[in-house]
């Protein structure tokens, strides 16, 4: 596992973490170093601990074994309020009780900040405000939560966590059961918080061109251990995709970013590279699949040096 | 909000009044002003009827309707369930076994030791809810199947017990169960007013705590809730407002389901406005179904127990079938 930079702010680790849900053990012995002031992508298949590594780092799961440590403390014996100071966390697909408006839940976001009877004051106004004009939702804040889009309630909840105004953000799935134009704007949403705001932020997503689009680092999970860590051009290999999802996969360039995209050839077959060479060349034959035809010199598993600095083979052909 | 809790206001005056002049003997308006105004002035029975008789039961009404109604805002909070109430917390059902068991078993013992006892059982009854629903922690489903499960266990106990017991002191405890004010003196108005105080004060000061326990234990704890003490520090608080509100009139129920429900018509989800405004609520239906008990087949007498059952049952299908749509 790469190291990344690490200075002096506030540091999310986690150290020889296991995890289990009653019996069932997920995690064994995890260590995790979270980079600061950068945009961590938590990726993996289903069942690889993603969700349950983010809750435990939130403090929402206590470990079995090991430690999170917050500022190189262990965050089990910081107070609950405190830690959500520092650290604020969406979990997957929130309930809110019924009847609650945009500006109702995104209160919510300012408990940790007040005593237990302390009053509203005007710093929690403003926390509100601004969390509220950074995603956009101020027009829609009287609105109730029920009558909103799956991208709009999202939002609201994106807003409820900012308005925390934690310096480290961890979402689980942020971007599942939006539409293209919704996910594109969550994801720039993290960006913008990660490179103007300086917050940290770990995402747990699935989509793996977006997340190494996205994201500063990259964390591919496998059976609750790291297969790979790093930039995402360090971590999306050929090697690692077949390792970690079975799959056989090209490794692009992104033509617009320049980051790795992944693109998937076979599924649930034994992946083999020469599998995938195979097909490709039977639909070169045929000609029936024009994608495919263009792809095969851009596959990095016959790139010897391993970068992704492959040009899309369209631009040889035409 | 203000117009609508003076609204509320006027309402109960309105009942007070009500309930002050009508029943068996019906006190004209200007002979009622006079005996709240000067006594002194006012007729030796009249102000036997208005000021010994009625008030202390419009006002014991008024206090149990009130506990009935926060316990039930506390309940549906804490459980997530609109359809939760007091009773959920197996407090009615500890209550009536407590009650039963101090009947058949002790045929001597004194009434006056039947809230006492009934309390009692409230409370053992939540706090073994509350035990045997930890598993490294409490989830409300748990607290409301565990619940469930334990009441009708009491309640067949309840049943049991009644075959054993003495016909007239079965009948006794029957009609204490039925749940009613008739028997309301100013030491017991006084005595529950008292008891009530406290947790009532708690109950609305911890609004933003039941504000954010609504959502799912993982939003909740996230935001630095700490759920679990606060699932127990409110079941506490249910219990100690139910639970007096039970000892001093028997079950009264539905109250504490519906009045959170028009409440919050009333005034949104929020419980600074919700806890008050529930109470008015709350303690108006209990008025009123005592009033009306008591005079619409005078000169028998209905418990307001039963009226509230006869009001509520129809609601709870009301609320069932707006909710047809709503998963789960």
């Amino acid at each position: 596992m790469s190291r990344p930079d690490s200075n002096d702010r506030a540091t999310l680790a986690a150290e020889r973490l296991s995890l289990a849900y009653g019996r069932v053990s997920i995690v064994d012995s995890l260590d995790l170093i979270v980079p600061d002031r950068a945009f961590t992508a938590l990726v993996g298949p289903n069942g690889s601990g993603k969700s349950t590594i983010l809750r435990a780092l939130a403090g929402l799961l206590a470990p079995r074994d090991g430690t999170i440590l917050l500022d190189g403390r262990s965050i089990a014996r910081l107070p609950a309020k405190e830690m959500a100071r520092r650290v604020g966390v969406l979990s997957q697909g929130p309930g809110a009780p019924e009847g609650l408006t945009v500006l109702d839940l995104v209160r919510q976001g300012r408990y940790p900040h007040r005593s237990l009877f302390g009053r509203w004051s005007q710093a929690d106004e403003d926390a509100c405000a601004r969390a509220l004009w950074l995603t956009g939702m101020d027009a829609l804040c009287e609105r109730p939560l029920d009558s909103l889009s799956g991208g709009q309630r999202q939002r609201a909840w994106i807003t409820m966590a900012l308005a925390q105004e934690t310096d480290i953000l961890l979402l689980d799935e942020p971007t599942t059961f939006l539409d293209l134009a919704h996910q594109i704007e969550v994801m720039e949403l993290i960006a913008a918080l990660v490179g103007d705001r300086g917050k940290t932020v770990v995402a747990v997503l699935h989509d793996l061109n977006q997340a190494a689009r996205y994201a500063d680092h990259m964390v591919l999970l496998k059976a609750g251990r790291v297969a790979a860590a790093g930039r995402p051009d360090e971590v999306m290999t050929v090697e690692s995709i077949d390792e970690v999802f079975g799959v056989t996969a090209c490794i692009m360039s992104d033509p617009v970013t320049g980051t790795p995209m992944c693109i998937p050839l076979t599924r649930g077959r034994p992946a083999t590279h020469s599998r995938g060479d195979a097909l490709l060349r039977e639909g070169n034959e045929s000609g029936h699949s024009r994608s495919l035809r263009l792809q095969p010199q851009s596959c990095l598993g016959r790139n010897p040096d391993g970068k992704t600095e492959v040009k899309p083979a369209a631009e040889k052909q035409t | 909000m203000k117009p609508i809790v003076a609204a509320l206001l006027v309402a109960l005056a309105g009942l007070s009044a009500a309930s002050l002049a009508l029943g068996d003997v019906t006190i004209p308006a200007d002979e009622l002003v006079l005996a709240i105004v000067n006594p002194a002035a006012a007729a030796q029975d009249t102000l036997m009827i208005v000021l010994e008789l009625r008030l202390p039961r419009a006002l014991l009404a008024l206090l149990v309707g009130m506990a009935l109604a926060v316990a039930g805002t506390i309940a549906q909070a804490v459980m997530r369930n609109p359809l939760a109430e007091p009773g959920i917390l197996g407090i009615n059902a500890g209550a009536a076994l407590a009650a039963m068991l101090l009947i058949v078993a002790l045929p001597g013992a004194s009434p006056a030791l039947l809230p006492w006892a009934s309390f009692a059982g409230a409370g053992a009854m939540a706090a073994a809810i509350y035990a045997l629903s930890w598993r490294g922690g409490t989830s409300s489903l748990r607290i409301i199947l565990i619940g469930i499960g334990l009441s009708s266990l009491a309640g067949a106990a309840t049943t049991l017990l009644t075959a054993f017991g003495e016909i007239r002191d079965v009948q006794r405890a029957m009609i204490w169960l039925a749940g009613s004010v008739y028997d309301a003196d100013w030491r017991k108005v006084r005595l529950l007013a008292l008891w009530l105080s406290g947790p009532l004060v708690l109950a609305w000061l911890g609004a933003r705590e039941l504000d954010l326990v609504r959502f799912d234990d993982d939003t909740a704890r996230g935001l630095g809730q700490r759920v679990d003490l606060l699932r127990a520090l409110t079941i506490l608080l249910c219990t100690l407002i139910s639970g007096a509100a039970v000892a001093a009139a028997g079950l009264i129920g539905f109250v504490g389901l519906i009045a959170p429900h028009l409440a919050r018509r009333l005034v949104g989800p929020a419980h600074s406005r919700l806890m008050p405004v529930a109470a008015l609520t709350g303690g108006a239906l209990v008025m009123a179904a005592d009033l009306l008990g008591r005079t619409v087949i005078a000169p028998a007498q209905l418990p307001a127990g039963l009226v509230t059952a006869l009001i509520g049952a129809p609601f709870l299908g009301y609320l069932l079938w707006g909710r047809r749509h709503v998963p789960a």
